[in-house]
């Protein structure tokens, strides 16, 4: 499998760096390099890519901030010469954290953590059901049991018809590692099962009563993803 | 490092990190002549930013600036420019006043400009050693 990629990177060297990196291995194609986050958010805003390298120190807005206007989630590799981003990266869910300058050998350790995810997303569009740790114990839920994700900080909260679990986690963790046919993430604090959906009015959609807010970056997915006749 | 046709062959200065370098480019010391070239071009364009940032009292702008350029120097094989800039993006991150910031912004336009002394004969020294 080829993966398609950007650079996202204010630096010209080490875009060409990478890039070259990226040429060697012959799994990755790099579409795009852009200087900034905005011009790259325009692009991902019309493309579908695998993979991201982010710097997170750049002019005008950071590389966490594009990661959080991001209607679907690509992996990424963040590229930074700070290591004081691991809290965010870890929140944040990216795959892989590499310190510039690096080696070939450490890139590809990278591109291979991106392949391990795959095969595990992959993976997940076949489950039917998830495992939450609340009380002490695992609790078996059905996706379709499932009305809506809510994040509570460092918490987030499963909504059934019968019963509301809380358990230790993010939205950001959590939108990788639901099955992407059934949820989808409306807003950065919720992440919904889209079958459940019962209307949507304007910026809101409602579940079984619950009203639940649909962010600007990604209204146009979930009219994507619904069904409109 | 060796050309395969004559078997000659290039090692780095020892101004440089030569196992960092070695581990970045292999055997392609092509990728490091274009590397260490376009290195070259970025200092030239970002350092007088240094300069301005510091003469307009911008201790923030100058912080973003220097965390800019702080990684080209790794790409030379100067580690040690590297993380005085690193130290030295720490003292403008710190700092409420250009003041504090003084002998810190002469030191590293002094190892700079040294750097890229450096950097000018390894580039001249690679160019001599790819077209052979």
């Amino acid at each position: 499998m080829k993966y398609q990629s950007i650079i996202v990177e204010d630096l010209q060297v080490a875009a060409e760096f990478l890039k070259r990196f990226c040429e060697k291995s012959g799994v990755i194609d790099v579409a795009h390099h852009f200087l900034n986050a905005e011009d790259a958010l325009l692009f991902l805003k019309d493309n579908v890519i695998d993979l991201i390298f982010l710097d997170v120190e750049m002019p005008d807005a950071s590389g966490f901030e594009l990661l959080d206007q991001l209607v679907y989630t690509p992996q990424v590799i963040l590229t930074t010469s700070k290591t004081e981003y691991a809290y965010d990266a870890f929140q944040y869910n990216v795959t892989d954290y590499l310190k510039k300058p690096f080696t070939y050998q450490r890139f590809l350790e990278a591109v291979q953590k991106v392949s391990k995810k795959t095969e595990q997303l992959n993976g997940n569009s076949e489950q039917d059901h998830m495992f939450i740790k609340t009380d002490g114990k695992l609790i078996r839920l059905h996706n379709d049991d499932i009305l809506f994700i809510e994040s509570m900080g460092d918490y987030v909260k499963f909504i059934t018809p019968a019963k509301k679990y809380i358990t230790h986690n993010t939205i950001k963790n959590l939108e990788t590692k639901v099955n992407p046919q059934v949820f989808m993430k409306v807003h950065r604090s919720y992440i919904v099962n889209f079958t459940k959906i019962n209307d949507i009015q304007e910026n809101v959609l409602f579940i079984n009563g619950n009203m639940i807010p649909i962010s600007k970056t990604h209204k146009s997915g979930v009219m994507q993803k619904i069904n409109i006749l | 490092m060796y050309n395969e046709d004559q078997k000659i062959a290039f090692y780095f200065s020892p101004e440089l990190d030569t196992a960092f370098l070695q581990e970045l480019y292999g055997e392609d010391l092509q990728q490091a002549e274009l590397i260490f070239e376009s290195t070259m071009q970025q200092l030239r364009s970002e350092l007088p930013l240094v300069e301005s940032r510091f003469r307009d009292g911008d201790t923030a702008g100058l912080k973003k600036v220097v965390h800019k350029i702080k990684p080209l120097f790794g790409y030379v094989g100067l580690n040690e420019t590297m993380q005085e800039f690193a130290s030295f993006e720490a003292v403008c991150a710190q700092a409420a006043t250009m003041a504090e910031a003084e002998s810190g912004f002469h030191h590293i336009i002094a190892i700079s400009l040294e750097a890229i002394k450096i950097t000018e004969n390894e580039i001249r020294r690679l160019k001599q050693y790819n077209t052979q």
